[in-house]
């Protein structure tokens, strides 16, 4: 077996226009073996280089194969690569120190035992598991398991480090190119010449389409350099051309939006127009053994040769099977070679006669020309040996001739790479097409291409209003169909599906496309029918009869839509790592004007909604003690906060509300829920009036947005006088609380805070250590408390100012989780923890908020509906029995209230209570249920304990610290 | 889904700056029946063809306004005020 430890061993001479650097040697692993490269080797060319030649094992028959098309679109060099599956290994660059793995194969690549399969391949028939499985059922769940363990590609590794990480972002563009060949490019510099913003999309490393591997030279020596510098360094210079290589434009969607991975990542670009010069794709030809490691695409041939420096084999042989086009890159490839330095055997051509210099140039340096033939078989094993060429027309292989090879190149039909043109189904106003898609023809047709590019660039910069009728995408011709059976002629090479298959169930009456891919899988593999969909079509319209009308429009599906033949294209055209897709889109983290302190401080944060914000500063017992026995300071800047303004006011408040607020009097407060209309609580918060036409509301923390929104819908239309604006960002907010906060907020404002003068529910306007401050009365922890809002800019030193004040009183500040245990305390419900997309005001208790002597508001439909049938459910308080030593009875939030084991209620939040030594919490439970003293069970690790419901607060159910 | 929306006062934008609110439904007048109520809650026409939605320009300047929308064609043909006439029915 050759090694492959020598990065030379396959290597040409310094070739004109290749991308490795043969100063720069890199090394990485292949299945554990060191493989040495060079730098701008991909991980396949450097293998190839080293004397590999079986990359992958096939899908169902793991069938030894090798590169077939070395750009990225077959299915054949799928490696793993640092855990990560399924990764292209001719378009992956090395990098030092990567750890390829190979797949599908046991114990090892060359000797993979479960090509045994391969010799069985007449036990599974296509559709064989429709057919053989399913009976008795017994078999079929063995044969399931057996066909989870050998079935599917790759495996992913959970315990892979995975440091990419992945965002998205958008563009826009006048006119987005896709595709940065000759066409490409020309079309990006013409529009960006008449001054348009221009994005051009391209998948490779370089720019400059198939002219990187192309040599001009080969049929014309009198050619001068390469076209494609002179362009690619026209676009370097062009300020407004936005280029993004490596980057596959995988998607188009309505009002021209394409999907682009690139390598940092989703990006979408809108653009008004798009080009698209996405040029031409060879596919295989189907005679048997077409898989055979060594046979290849004539292009892919080409790549190893110019791009890597590689001999991609000693003898070859040229297939051609197809249109001129096909035939004039075979026959430059050919010249090509021989450049090289590569032997050529012989060229098989499927036409009578090959003409043209090219043609005469090769027989001139001695090389055989077939014509009238085409192959009929591919003779090795595990490796090409030979080809069997017979006479076009002639049905199996007795007439052949057998020709030593080590690397046959294919030259099927070429096909437009038409795959986004055909995701929208129909034609996309705004988009055209340029360049070898429309069938002018790569290097020949280059200066027609320019000009089509130059073109469609300037049409889509300046799009007229009538525009001509543009260019349609290559008529592709059926492709040849293979010599005999085609037992091992291949049409998928993804999902091992021969010619043979294909057949045999369109005799079985799959004949329509559609349902022959989904009996057969053609199509459906990882290439996603780039390799097969063509030939698909073709056997499927040669062994079925076809109107007429079908033969017309067949190979212009937005003609006939679809028709039967082809199957439909969706996006994403090429594999897309989930990862890119649910790459974190850039949703920014909200922070409190107090953030900084709260990290001094070493508070543990946590998300909450769009904020972070402290959970606890250490230890969320001793900051309820602080709070209940002296006094604590809380960051409340996370409150939506909104305010309500104009002479409509009032009356927007009093319909949106359940409760009334139009006779609220100025300084007041009042608590404010809300619902939907059929009576569902949204929000809940504090509603103060400022002053007969302005209110100051607060939301629960992360529904600021919401509630605006749901605000202005309706009051949307009509002039109704009344304005919401948001100031949440405006303000930031501390609550402040305990029997020492009036000694400590005393000290810092002149505002009267004596318990006469600024009670309960009451809100003051004024200064407080000097800023200008809005003053709360209110307490959702029970104490006695203000509310503080200030301008955001003085966040720190309010925090600084307050914790100055109360240093002599033993202030502490609190965070979440005690904020919670305190609420809780007091049955203070949380809107979205303790209620859910059913619970109105009147199963949690709140009936007192709800105004039905308003004619209307928001949910008086639904509430008054609710109101009279008997409640389903209650929110109540529990309190479980003392915990013996040792044990702390406490349920999990949304632990389910059980009884003779069948859930009746669910708990939604429980904690320990200081005040009780105890656990207790809320909880959903059935209205019989909902009374003082009634026994219900929670399940606690799976068994049932006795708690017992109380309608009353745990702390201070009067509420006389509240209020003192 | 991905397609081009126009605000009435920001002009075309993609429609991921906004919010989607509904199909424009009447609601029932105070006291209506329970049975009113209820398909105003819980039924939707869900048109195949033409219909009236409500759209909100969230990552915008925040306004809401009707949209009316081919729901086979996902085609808007015209974007207008609430308490407003559709476009080709303003004088
Ligand atoms: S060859 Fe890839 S899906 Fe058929
Ligand atoms: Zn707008």
């Amino acid at each position: 077996m050759p090694s492959s430890n020598n990065p030379g061993q396959s290597r040409l001479e310094p070739q004109p226009g290749e991308t490795i650097d043969r100063a720069a040697p890199v090394e990485f692993r292949f299945d554990g073996r060191p493989v040495r490269a060079f730098r701008g080797d991909t991980v396949a060319s450097a293998l190839y280089a080293g004397g590999t030649r079986v990359f992958s094992r096939s899908f169902k028959y793991h069938r030894p194969r090798g590169l077939l098309c070395c750009a990225g679109n077959c299915p054949n060099c799928l490696v793993t690569v640092d855990g990560e599956p399924n990764v292209r290994a001719c378009v992956r660059p090395v990098e030092p120190g990567l750890r390829v793995r190979s797949q599908n194969a046991w114990p090892s690549l060359r000797l993979d035992l479960l090509s045994l399969l391969d010799r069985l391949h007449w036990l599974m028939p296509v559709g064989f598991y429709y057919k053989a499985l399913h009976r008795p059922k017994a078999l079929w769940l063995l044969a399931r398991r057996l066909i989870r363990r050998v079935g599917g590609l790759g495996s992913i590794d959970i315990n892979a480090a995975h440091h990419t990480e992945f965002s998205s972002r958008s563009l826009h563009a006048d006119v987005a190119v896709v595709g940065g060949g000759p066409a490409g490019m020309a079309a990006a510099l013409a529009a960006a010449e008449t001054g348009a913003a221009v994005t051009l999309i391209d998948d490779q490393p370089s720019l400059g389409g198939h002219l990187r591997y192309t040599r001009l030279q080969a049929v014309n020596p009198r050619q001068a350099g390469n076209p494609k510098d002179e362009l690619a360094a026209a676009v370097a210079n062009a300020p407004n051309i936005h280029a993004l290589n490596d980057a596959t434009a995988f998607g188009l969607y309505q009002d021209n939006l394409l999907a682009v991975h690139t390598p940092g990542g989703l990006v979408r670009v809108r653009a008004k127009q798009v080009v698209l010069a996405t040029g031409v794709q060879e596919t295989p030809l189907l005679f048997d053994n077409n898989d055979l490691p060594g046979i290849m695409l004539t292009s892919a041939a080409r790549r190893l040769a110019s791009l890597y420096g590689i001999r991609p084999g000693r003898e070859a042989v040229l297939a051609i099977s197809g249109n001129p086009a096909a035939t004039a890159e075979a026959y430059q490839t050919a010249l090509e070679l021989l450049d090289a330095g590569i032997r050529i055997t012989a060229i098989v051509d499927a036409s009578d006669g090959a003409s043209g210099e090219a043609a005469q140039a090769l027989r001139d340096r001695g090389v055989t020309i077939l014509t009238g033939h085409r192959i009929a078989r591919a003779v090795g094993r595990g490796r090409l040996k030979a080809a069997v060429a017979a006479p076009v027309g002639s049905t199996g292989y007795a007439d052949g001739r057998r020709i030593r090879c080590d690397l046959l190149c294919m030259s099927g039909p070429l096909y437009p790479m038409d795959a986004l043109l055909q995701q929208m189904g129909v034609s996309q106003p705004g988009v055209t097409l340029a360049g070898c898609a429309t069938g002018v023809s790569g290097a020949t047709g280059l200066d027609e291409a320019t000009r089509q590019g130059r073109d469609a660039g300037l049409r889509a910069a300046n799009p007229a209003p009538n525009p001509a009728p543009l260019p349609e995408p290559l008529p592709a011709p059926p492709a040849p169909m293979p010599a005999g059976k085609g037992g091992r002629a291949y049409v998928c090479f993804c999902e091992d599906v021969s010619a043979h298959d294909i057949a045999q169930a369109i005799d079985e009456g799959f004949a329509d496309v559609q349902t022959l891919k989904r009996y057969t899988t053609v199509t459906m593999g990882p290439c996603q029918g780039k390799m097969c969909g063509r030939a698909l079509s073709a056997i499927c319209a040669a062994r079925r009869p076809l109107s007429s009308a079908e033969w017309e429009t067949k190979d212009r599906p937005e003609v006939s839509g679809g028709g039967d033949l082809f199957t439909t294209s969706r996006p994403p055209w090429r594999p897309v790592p989930l990862a890119v897709l649910a790459g974190r889109e850039r949703m920014p983290l909200k922070r409190t004007p107090m953030d900084r302190i709260h990290r001094q401080l070493g508070a543990t944060m946590v998300e909450s909604g769009p904020w972070l914000r402290p959970h606890n500063y250490g230890s969320p017992a001793d900051e309820c003690a602080a709070v209940r026995q002296r006094v604590g300071i809380i960051d409340v800047g996370t409150l939506g906060k909104l305010e309500a303004l104009g002479i409509g006011a009032p009356q927007l408040l009093d319909r949106i509300y359940t409760h009334r607020f139009s006779d609220l009097p100025a300084g007041r407060i009042r608590y404010g829920l809300m619902t939907s209309d059929n009576g569902v609580i949204l929000d809940d918060g504090t509603v103060t009036r400022l002053a007969a036409d302005r209110y100051f509301i607060t939301t629960t923390s992360g529904n600021a947005d919401v509630i605006e929104e749901w605000f202005n819908q309706w009051n949307a239309g009509g002039d109704n006088c009344a304005h919401i604006v948001n100031v949440t960002a405006a303000y930031g907010a501390v609550n402040v609380a305990g029997p020492k906060a009036r000694e400590t907020l005393a000290k810092l404002t002149a505002i009267d805070l004596s318990p006469d003068k600024f009670r309960y529910m009451r809100s003051a306007r004024g200064e407080v250590a000097g800023v200008p401050s809005l003053l709360l009365r209110i307490g959702f922890v029970g104490e006695t408390g203000w509310e503080l809002h200030f301008p955001a800019e003085y966040g720190e030193y309010m925090w600084n100012a307050i914790m100055e004040a109360g240093r002599e009183f033993g202030i502490s500040p609190f965070g979440l989780e005690a904020q919670r245990i305190l609420r809780l305390e007091k049955g203070h419900v949380i809107v979205g923890q303790d209620t859910d997309a059913v619970s109105t005001p009147l199963d949690v208790g709140s009936e007192w908020a709800v105004r039905f002597d308003k004619a209307d508001f928001i949910g008086r439909g639904g509430l008054s509906i609710a109101a009279a049938r008997p409640a389903q459910q209650r929110l109540v308080g529990f309190i479980m029995p003392p915990s013996t030593a040792g044990s702390r009875i406490v349920p999990e939030d949304g632990t389910p209230v059980v009884s003779g084991g069948r859930p009746i209620g669910r708990v939604t939040s429980a904690r320990i209570s200081p005040t009780l030594g105890r656990g207790f919490g809320l909880a959903w439970v059935p209205p019989h249920l909902a009374e003082e003293g009634a026994s219900i069970q929670v399940l606690i690790d799976h068994r049932p304990v006795s708690a017992t419901v109380t309608l009353q607060p745990v702390y201070d159910p009067q509420g006389l610290r509240l209020r003192s | 889904m991905s397609f081009l929306l126009k605000c009435p006062n920001c002009g075309e934008r993609s429609v991921d700056e906004f919010r989607f609110g509904g199909e424009v439904v009447s609601r029932p007048a105070p006291g209506a029946a329970e049975s009113d109520w209820s398909s105003y809650f819980y039924f939707r026409p869900n048109a195949a063809g033409v219909q009236q939605e409500w759209w909100n320009h969230r990552y915008g300047c925040g306004r809401w306004f009707y949209a009316l929308r081919d729901t086979t064609a996902n085609a808007v043909q015209t974007t207008f005020w609430p308490g407003q006439p559709p476009p080709s029915e303003q004088p």
